[in-house]
């Protein structure tokens, strides 16, 4: 079953002296469950096509749409609301509210949403287990590693049972020991719990673990790669 | 509503200092606000009391045109029953009947236009006390010769007292003053200067034939107790008017326009001059509550019930004190508001370095789906903490150092408290107590917090994620 359908997607930036094409007719399906990987060089358009897929920005032309809504038809509240109840976000430089512990900007999201009280805290506490920092709730950002944080900000990701998790660049500021570890959880929470990962990454450590891998080059796909 | 309060709060312990150095820009400037305008406002309320308690009265009762023709054509008769009326009203301490005429003053060399004010000394002991006011010392020549030959005196003081020469004081304190004596010195000489400078100079009875007459205007006149003074000027209905009085005492007024002009006598020998028949011009009337001037005006206009009287207030009888006391106002409004600016301008600049460090942070929460009212609202909150703390802070120094002033004012010294005494005022500044100049001041701080919240809330409702999130 497809999460993302993306159709003839174009995005150009216009800037004071040139035109600059990011996206140029991308087509894509991205299904439920997927572990994928977009990858090329700087300038590729990679991170304007996550953008405009976590509803972030809009495109030039062409439409997205997910779980049967196209994102063009959403003005700038409704799209908040689309990325609270549909998205997922894992941010290279983890972006933690830093005046929050590890549990509450987990359960920060769901409070956004509504969740009860009861429901929030249990479900605070299981996805920090399973992250591994069962024993760092009460821990702030600035109390925590940078592997330590970005496995806050999966959890984070996740605490809103979004349809899918969009990760730019998720281990650029991470060694390799974190690296591994972080993606160890990923893959382990995208098996177990079916959820869709969509990653942009340099990181071959990253490549190797994808099941997909979409290649991107000057806004189009080259490359659509599926592995077992 | 929690969730906000609490990233709020954590939120302005994030950079403490800068929390401190706003929540103490707000605090100075509310309480050095509160602080002036209590000083100003204080002041204000003491020159006033000192000077419509020390003639004018708070309200008047006149006859309809007297207000547009302050003539003795237009005084009128008052029953005790209606005095006692409005003497029954809570709100009123004393009333004294009064008849304020102008004539001509001559001493025989010398002669000037007075205003002579006719009195019953006991009921006026209770509103205006000139009493009070009656001269018992004055630097004459001949004092000060004594003085001198009786050596009793260290030099430098008999110096002292020749630059005071022909001053006129109604208590040794304003001696004790002027000549800037210790405690020590005051006991040693005062007696001294007692002996030679003591004036005998009395107070009117209550059917007196003779007159008080101001200390500025005896010395004009060159006239003093015991003299005789002859008044001349238009009676009742434009009869002539004219006596011989014998001078009872001199007596100094608070006002230096009324100490240059004023003459009292009593109500049955000013009756007996102008030709009237127990007519006034007004009643003067002092209250209990100051504040209650206005209701109390209205309610003695509906006691009194009909046209033939006029129930007026100090304002409207001494326009050109209120005009004084306004324009002085206004002053200490602009500087406060210069104040309230430069605050403004330190609160706004902390405002907007808070917006623009976390630019970022704010582009990741509305990634993650918060809505830009609920951040915005994050903002106000913070800022309505921090102001809350130096508000607080303000309240708590303020409330202490206002009672203290009130109930033991500033004692002006040196030629400050010179010119005061000279005004007739005691040289002393006291602070307004709790009025509503305190809550505005608190208000204002507030409202500055609201409008410098404003550009903040608005770039917050503009934040473009993307652009926020890699700044």
């Amino acid at each position: 079953m497809s999460v993302i359908e993306i159709k003839n997607l174009v995005k150009i930036y216009n800037g004071s002296a040139v035109q600059v094409t990011a996206v140029n007719g991308v087509d894509l399906t991205i299904e439920e469950g997927e572990f994928t990987a977009i990858v090329g060089p700087s300038g590729s358009g990679k991170t304007t096509l996550l953008n405009m897929i976590g509803g972030l920005d809009s495109p030039t032309s062409g439409t997205i749409v997910v779980d049967n809504t196209d994102l063009s038809t959403l003005n700038k509240k409704q799209l908040v609301d689309y990325r609270l109840h549909n998205i997922g976000f894992v941010f290279q430089a983890y972006n933690l509210i830093p005046v929050l512990t590890a549990k509450e900007n987990v359960s920060f999201i769901m409070e956004l949403q509504g969740t009860k009280k009861d429901i929030l805290t249990q479900r605070t506490k299981n996805i920090l287990e399973n992250v591994g920092l069962g024993d760092r709730l009460n821990s702030r950002p600035n109390q925590l590693s940078g592997g330590q944080q970005q496995r806050v900000a999966v959890a984070r990701a996740l605490a809103s049972k979004p349809k899918f998790v969009i990760a730019d660049e998720p281990t650029a500021n991470l060694d390799s020991k974190s690296t591994e570890n972080l993606l160890d959880i990923m893959e382990e929470l995208n098996r177990k719990e079916n959820i869709t990962f969509i990653f942009s990454t340099h990181d071959q450590r990253v490549v190797k673990k994808a099941r997909r891998v979409i290649v991107l080059e000057d806004g189009k796909i080259v490359k659509d790669e599926r592995r077992k | 509503m929690k969730d906000i309060i609490k990233i709020a709060w954590r939120n302005l312990w994030r950079n403490k200092r800068r929390t401190l150095i706003t929540a103490s820009s707000i605090f100075f400037a509310l309480f050095f606000a509160i602080f002036m305008r209590s000083f100003q406002l204080g002041t204000y309320g003491y020159m006033i009391e000192q000077s419509i308690e020390s003639y004018t009265g708070y309200l008047q009762i006149q006859n309809p045109d007297y207000f547009d023709d302050p003539t003795i054509d237009n005084s009128f008769n008052i029953s005790d029953e209606m005095i006692d009326r409005v003497k029954n009203h809570e709100n009123i301490k004393a009333v004294a009947p009064r008849v304020e005429t102008f004539a001509l003053a001559s001493t025989g060399t010398n002669s000037k236009g007075v205003m002579v004010s006719g009195i019953d000394p006991v009921a006026e002991a209770e509103v205006s006390n000139p009493e009070h006011r009656v001269v018992k010392y004055r630097f004459t020549e001949e004092a000060i010769k004594q003085l001198k030959n009786d050596n009793a005196l260290p030099p430098e003081i008999n110096k002292k007292i020749e630059t005071f020469k022909y001053n006129s004081y109604s208590s040794t304190a304003k001696i004790e003053l002027d000549l800037d004596f210790e405690n020590s010195d005051a006991e040693k000489y005062i007696p001294v200067i007692e002996k030679y400078c003591r004036f005998e100079s009395n107070y009117l009875s209550p059917n007196d034939d003779g007159v008080l007459i101001a200390d500025r205007l005896s010395r004009y006149l060159k006239i003093s107790v015991g003299d005789s003074l002859i008044l001349m000027g238009q009676g009742y209905h434009g009869v002539s008017a004219a006596g011989i009085y014998p001078v009872r005492g001199i007596i100094k007024m608070a006002s230096p326009d009324l100490d240059n002009k004023i003459i009292y006598m009593s109500l049955p020998q000013i009756n007996n001059f102008l030709g009237l028949n127990n007519q006034i011009t007004s009643m003067v009337i002092n209250l209990r509550d100051k504040d209650e001037m206005f209701e109390t005006q209205n309610e003695l206009k509906k006691i009194i019930g009909n046209d033939k009287y006029v129930v007026k207030n100090w304002e409207e009888i001494s326009p050109t004190l209120k005009q004084q006391i306004q324009s002085d106002n206004v002053s200490g409004q602009v500087f406060i508001f210069i104040l309230y600016v430069i605050v403004f301008f330190g609160i706004f600049g902390t405002v907007i370095m808070m917006v623009a460090e976390r630019k970022r942070e704010f582009g990741v929460m509305v990634a993650i789906g918060m809505k830009r009212k609920k951040l915005s609202m994050i903002l106000s909150a913070e800022m309505l903490f921090l102001s809350i703390l130096g508000v607080l802070a303000g309240i708590i120094v303020t409330i202490p150092v206002l009672l203290y002033g009130h109930y033991y004012p500033l004692e002006l010294t040196g030629n400050m408290a010179r010119m005061m005494e000279d005004m007739g005022f005691d040289p002393i500044m006291p602070l307004a107590l709790f009025e509503p100049y305190f809550f505005m001041q608190i208000l204002i701080v507030f409202i500055m917090i609201i409008l410098a919240c404003l550009v903040p809330v608005r770039s917050i409702q503009k934040l473009d994620a993307i652009k926020a999130i890699h700044a």
